[in-house]
């Protein structure tokens, strides 16, 4: 589990997180959504560590983590999975070595070993028969697979996924929803997603917080969304036509 | 101004102090070592080569050119063009040279790692992203460099030789006797020290540029640039305080 408590972020005179607090629970998929500019990465990227909070705590079921040392701040790392918004896939590495490079790390693992280990997350992710390819040539949703299967690779405790759907067509947007929310029941991880995207929001979102302006103005699931009484999510959630009519419906 | 030198001064030794850390793994680095040495360093012996072997051949018309006064003993032209060499174009020169190669490779490639998340995501696997990035950078690089002094020096003389061999400017007898007369060995040590610690800079300053590169592709464009100009800078200011240290 996660937990956030009173976070409050700025750069310079701008407040980007005001009082944050919320929980993420184990073995769901725990969702950031908001218009861009809301402060969804601003947030992710405190909870992972990669920005400093002004105050405010960030615990790892119960650990807190904003005030350790760069070494044992780095040790944790290891225990995340990490899905970045273009998938940060090293260009200088091919697809299995993608995979393979937190293995060489942190493992005492023969080469054979991480191979094995390696293609399995790739299977686990549907990419098979490009291990020796390089990043570059491939799509943006395989890229987004071996992202995937590079972030489990070492069994983490946790997931986070920045926009994972950005820049997808709708039908490998979907796969790649399903595939996270799999992996998230199948090993445990607590996962948190940041989107925008309000088809994956219905597809997984099993708890969602909704951002606005750095205020976290709304938690609840994919099923309570549409029971909102909250005006700002209301206009989010009929930005998207689907959503709109489902709303009406209603 | 002043304010944001001092700013960029201490975030830049900041980053040497993450940068010298002990790497994760000592096996990793020797293969990154090797890398970068292929690509940093072996990848510009053409280059090097090239300019070296017509820089000699023009120092020694230069110098042939200048010494029409028939009092001057004409082997005088190898010993002036051994010394200009060794003392100034085999490391000053080439490290200006490679300030640019070097120094842009080193400042894109980690500008572009930067703002692709690259090296967010190294960091976040809980590897230290400095110091697996930049250190086999720079000590294959600062290693490394003082082999090149050597084969320009040797290709300066080389290509100063072959002009003396193909024209009558002077004989050839008289250019090798010159090149022979009153060596010292110090100034090849001396030529290797400042290659290597003209090395470190270019390769530090290009690396620190290009790991806080921002700002899209533009931001890379110009952190790059920013590293060689700096880097060129520094030479030249730092070439004049060893030698005042090292020759006088």
């Amino acid at each position: 589990m996660i937990k956030i408590e009173h976070l409050y972020k700025s750069f310079g005179e701008v407040k980007v997180l005001k009082d944050i607090s919320i929980e993420y629970r184990q073995g769901v998929c725990n969702m950031i959504i908001g218009a861009s500019g809301s402060g969804k990465t601003v947030l992710l990227k405190t909870i992972i560590g990669l920005m400093e909070p002004d105050s405010g705590t960030v615990t790892f079921n119960g650990q807190d983590i904003s005030g350790l040392p760069y070494a044992e701040k780095k040790r944790f790392r290891q225990h995340i999975g990490v899905l970045f918004q273009n998938s940060a896939l090293f260009d200088f590495a091919t697809v299995i070595e993608n995979v393979m490079f937190p293995m060489d790390f942190f493992t005492d693992w023969s080469r054979s070993e991480k191979i094995k280990r390696a293609k399995y997350c790739l299977e686990r992710v549907n990419v098979v028969g490009s291990e020796k390819k390089y990043p570059g040539e491939l799509s943006g949703g395989m890229q987004k697979r071996v992202g995937i299967a590079r972030a489990i690779a070492l069994n983490p405790k946790y997931l986070i996924c920045d926009e994972p759907n950005s820049g997808l067509d709708p039908e490998t947007s979907i796969l790649i929803d399903q595939l996270i929310h799999g992996l998230t029941r199948e090993f445990g991880m607590t996962t948190i997603i940041n989107t925008h995207d309000m088809n994956s929001i219905l597809e997984i979102g099993d708890n969602i917080g909704f951002l606005h302006q750095g205020r976290m103005l709304w938690q609840g699931d994919r099923h309570s969304i549409f029971d909102t009484e909250c005006s700002e999510l209301h206009k989010f959630i009929c930005a998207n036509s689907l959503a709109r009519n489902i709303m009406e419906s209603r | 101004m002043l304010k944001k030198f001092f700013i960029e001064t201490g975030r830049y030794f900041l980053f040497l102090r993450i940068v010298f850390k002990k790497p994760e793994k000592w096996k990793i680095f020797w293969k990154q070592f090797f890398i970068e040495a292929d690509k940093l360093i072996v990848s510009s012996v053409v280059l090097v080569a090239v300019i070296s072997l017509f820089i000699g051949g023009v120092l020694v018309i230069q110098t042939a050119s200048n010494m029409s006064n028939p009092f001057l003993d004409r082997m005088l032209v190898g010993y002036m063009v051994r010394e200009s060499l060794i003392l100034e174009f085999c490391s000053t020169m080439v490290a200006l040279i490679l300030a640019g190669k070097i120094g842009s490779n080193i400042a894109s490639e980690l500008g572009s790692m930067r703002i692709s998340d690259q090296i967010d995501a190294i960091e976040m696997m809980g590897v230290n992203s400095a110091s697996f990035l930049v250190l086999p950078k720079v000590l294959s690089v600062t290693v490394l460099s003082p082999l090149l002094v050597l084969l320009s020096f040797y290709l300066g003389l080389l290509g100063g030789w072959i002009v003396v061999e193909t024209t009558s400017i002077i004989p050839a007898a008289k250019y090798l006797s010159g090149l022979k007369y009153s060596f010292s060995e110090y100034y090849v040590f001396y030529s290797c020290f400042k290659m290597a610690f003209f090395s470190f800079m270019i390769s530090t300053i290009s690396a620190y540029k290009g790991f806080y590169a921002a700002g899209g592709a533009l931001g890379v464009g110009r952190s790059s640039t920013k590293s060689i100009v700096i880097s060129c800078i520094l030479i030249l200011m730092f070439d004049l305080i060893i030698t005042q240290l090292m020759l006088y």
